[in-house]
């Protein structure tokens, strides 16, 4: 007989069911997985986009949205008066032409006579001045209204100091007439008639629908596509717009998921689930695994990258150590330590814009730098304070802020504190009250050298550097008026050598890129150095070569 | 029974009201606001902003305006997804993270528990060495490995299941082990301390003795025993699993509502934050109750009095 006070047996018994039971779930589990098995499966839907679009987009209400993702999105559903080419000119668009008339005080634009929305409907100057007057509305709480602000009226009535839009330079003179007023010649005014914000609206279908408005089974837009489906936080379907006054697109429907991991997004492209990827879904070291490859393509965009002085905080109210440290440090390193490309800048106008030039700026200089930093007192960095530097905490930046303190320690003898600080807490800081040094950078909203160069104006909201010139601010607000195109790009080149090379509020240091990868059997993606991405002139091979040419899998 | 849960339902509303309290305090006291942008925003504008959402009254104000939408069950707006509301957007997200947390927990509870159980019968044999460097692998090597290293074997090597996304039921599979991983090796050691105390009672002895059978002894006395404090954690760990996980929605792309917990708060989406934290808290609340529940069934001696 068993003992009864030795349990091995009961419970060798009772493991050796359960360790049935067990190899019986991982069996399934196998089984599960294998018979999921290598069907074969072709690597492309012919005429179907798969794109990555990184994260949902906040909002396609393009009076609300303010971020890129949103914009991709809606660049691909809406035209305006006028559109971007890929070489940053205005194209006309909704507008088949413009008059510029007194003196650039007020524009009239000509709507061409085709023009319908995707329900069918007609579309009017009437419905541009709905938006622009909607986009002012103080209740609609645009942020970008401000884009509006050289309109007549429009700072007034956006603040509620003017209660009335009727006053407002915004009006439809007729069905295909749009007439706007500005306040003062703005010649960068025309750039923002093809940004999103200045988008048309319908007036009925906003009232109707409230904040649901932009739901596929309400959205009516006017661009090469329509929106089909939306399922938040994962997916979007854009078919072409059978309707569109242009040529109809040749893709038949774009899937836009949101995958906001990099490596995720960049093995689905792998495993060809999506045709086209950019830096949303790049990783450094797959930019190294793919630099040789035809998929692979870089292009230089507007977004310029800067260190910032607060000129109120020593060490750098001396312009003497802010030249130091503007040629002490070999920008040439920002592209061999983040590798993708990236431009170094000395000056703060990028290459593309009128009004560059290579020598606004102050080149790489060791010697100089220090023989400027013994004149202001401090022979080798010697009793020079220990400044902080603040950046905000992401991997990349924190290579080019480790870089720069390298730079300055080695070619100057000037030690720096680096400080890191969450995004949001960043920029809460450097509003409030910027740290002696800080990391930024600035994307341009319109291909123009305003968009950077206003940035440093006294009154400009986002200029932490506590640096201003009435002569800089005059410089720029000629430059804003003036309609020669030359003497214009003059004024800006002028105020250029003043922040780059006289004061030295800011050292620019490199421009960002745009890496992107494309199949094979996608043609025609072009990317725009302001980010945007047109999707109007992809084709997707369908043809049956194609097929046979890239296998199936 | 009905008792507790009234008295649980009861205790529930002053729990919630001190869970809201201590959340909108504390997302208001971080720096930084929901629309501190890389292109800061001209005053007027922030002026409407703040007017629009209700952020330019005083906070004791905002705290009631918010008590009074809450207790009419809407928990706000958000102020990053300009369009939806935190009802709409939890509405989307959780049934998601809802089915993915079930079959996960489901995972966990069929290998965590008979793993445990093997290793604590075959305690100190290589059985037990195995189950238990399985579990300690499965807690401490963290989900985003287990994640890559699962995508990389099964999706990039072998191609039989999806990088990522939430197409198909295949599309589950890899998320769900990957979310199983770490419960199922917590329930693993916690079912093998639980086992190897109850074998060695007296009365399982005693049960042997009065002739019950093995299969008796094993069922009614030791596991059921001995799944009194696997009960107990499977509350919280409920909670936590069906309420999505920030790394595994991450890296296979799925639209759960676990990313949220993370990307409200460096948005700083005030109305979000206090709902997805109010939403995990009334799970809580329900999944510790029903442990409460559990443990009437498997041990007499917790029985509360009607």
């Amino acid at each position: 007989m068993r003992n009864i006070g030795d349990h091995r047996f009961l419970i060798s018994e009772f493991a050796k069911r359960l360790g049935h039971c067990f190899l019986a779930v991982l069996l399934l589990i196998s089984v599960l997985s294998l018979s999921a098995c290598i069907r074969p499966r072709s690597r492309f839907e012919p005429g179907v986009l798969r794109v990555n679009l990184g994260t949902e987009p906040p909002g396609l209400d393009w009076h609300t949205a303010t971020d890129s993702t949103s914009f991709d999105v809606v660049s691909n559903l809406m035209v305006g008066l006028t559109q971007y080419t890929n070489k940053l000119t205005c194209a006309p668009s909704c507008a088949k032409n413009w008059e510029v008339l007194d003196g650039g005080k007020r524009y009239l634009f000509h709507l061409r006579d085709d023009l319908r929305w995707t329900d069918g409907k007609p579309l009017t100057a009437y419905d541009f001045e709905y938006a622009w007057k909607r986009l002012l509305n103080p209740v609609t709480a645009a942020q970008y209204a401000f884009f509006l602000y050289d309109v007549v009226g429009a700072r007034e009535y956006n603040t509620g100091k003017l209660k009335s839009a009727e006053t407002l330079g915004i009006k439809a003179l007729d069905a295909h007439t749009f007439e706007i007023r500005l306040r003062k010649p703005a010649t960068y005014f025309i750039y923002l008639t093809a940004f999103c914000v200045s988008f048309p609206m319908r007036k009925d279908v906003v009232e109707k629908w409230g904040d649901r408005w932009t739901e596929p089974e309400h959205f009516v837009t006017n661009g090469p596509f329509k929106l089909t489906k939306w399922q938040h936080e994962y997916k979007m379907e854009l078919a072409a717009n059978e309707g569109y006054f242009d040529s109809v697109p040749q893709v038949k429907l774009i899937k836009m998921f949101m995958v906001p991991e990099a490596s995720t997004a960049f093995a689905l492209y792998e495993n060809d689930e999506l045709d086209f990827i950019d830096n949303r879904s790049f990783a450094t070291p797959d930019v190294e695994r793919y630099r040789n490859s035809p998929e692979y393509k870089n292009f230089p965009l507007l977004r310029a990258n800067y260190l910032a002085f607060n000129v109120t905080k020593k060490p750098f109210t001396d312009v003497r150590i802010r030249k130091a440290v503007a040629m002490a440090i070999d920008r040439s390193i920002f592209p061999r330590i983040l590798r993708r490309g990236e431009r170094p800048a000395t000056s703060w106008i990028p290459p593309a814009l009128p009004g560059y030039s290579p020598d606004s700026g102050l080149k790489f200089d060791p010697v100089a730098a220090r023989a400027l930093l013994a004149e202001a007192g401090y022979p080798g960095g010697k009793g020079l304070p220990k400044p902080e530097l603040l950046y905000p905490n992401r991997d990349d930046v924190r290579l080019t802020v480790e870089a720069t303190q390298d730079q300055l320690k080695r070619n100057l003898g000037m030690e720096i504190e680096l400080v890191n600080q969450e995004w949001k807490v960043y920029l809460a800081t450097v509003r409030k009250d910027a740290p002696p040094m800080f990391r930024n950078s600035w994307g341009a909203d319109f291909p123009d050298p305003e968009t950077f160069m206003n940035l440093f104006t006294k009154d400009c909201g986002n200029n932490d550097t506590k640096w201003s010139d009435p002569r800089y601010d005059a410089l720029i607000e000629a430059a804003q008026g003036e309609l020669n195109a030359a003497k214009r790009a003059d004024l800006y080149r002028q105020a250029d050598v003043m922040l780059c090379r006289e004061a030295v509020p800011i050292v620019p240091t490199f421009l960002a890129t745009q890496n992107i990868m494309v199949k094979p059997w996608v043609t025609g993606i072009a990317i725009n150095p302001l980010d945007l991405q047109f999707f109007k002139d992809v084709v997707v091979d369908d043809s049956q070569n194609s097929q046979t040419k890239y296998g199936a899998r | 029974m009905f008792a507790l849960i009234v008295k649980r339902i009861l205790l529930a509303i002053p729990v919630l009201l001190v869970v809201a309290s201590l959340t909108f305090v504390l997302v208001r006291i971080v720096p930084g606001g929901p629309f501190d942008a890389d292109k800061n925003l001209p005053p007027e504008i922030i002026a409407n902003l703040n007017a629009k959402y209700h952020l330019d009254k005083p906070v004791p104000e905002q705290y009631l305006l918010y008590l009074g939408r809450l207790a009419q069950g809407d928990l706000g707006v958000s102020y990053k997804y300009v369009n939806r509301t935190v009802n709409d957007i939890l509405a989307d997200a959780f049934p998601v993270s809802l089915q993915l947390g079930t079959i996960s927990l489901t995972l966990a509870v069929l290998i965590g528990v008979p793993l445990g159980a093997i290793a604590a019968v075959c305690r100190g044999r290589k059985e037990d060495v195995i189950a238990m460097f399985l579990s300690t692998l499965g807690i401490s090597v963290p989900g985003f490995v287990i994640g890559a290293t699962l995508i990389f074997v099964f999706a990039i090597k072998l191609r039989v299941l999806p990088v990522g996304l939430w197409e198909s039921p295949w599309h589950v599979v890899l998320p769900a082990v990957t979310l199983a991983f770490s419960p199922a090796a917590y329930l693993a050691r916690l079912t093998r301390a639980s086992v190897l105390e109850i074998v060695e009672k007296d009365w399982v002895r005693t049960a042997r003795s009065k002739g019950l059978s093995q299969w008796n002894t094993v069922l009614k006395h030791i596991l059921r025993n001995s799944l009194i404090p696997v009960v107990t954690v499977l509350g919280p760990l409920t909670a936590i699993v069906i309420t999505g996980s920030f790394v595994v929605e991450y890296i296979y792309a799925i639209p759960g509502m676990g990313r949220f917990f993370i990307t409200a708060v460096m948005n700083r989406d005030y109305d979000l934050i206090l709902g997805t934290t109010l939403v995990f808290a009334v799970l809580l609340i329900i999944a510790n109750t029903f442990v409460d529940l559990a443990y009437q069934f498997l041990d007499p001696r917790m029985r509360i009095e009607d």
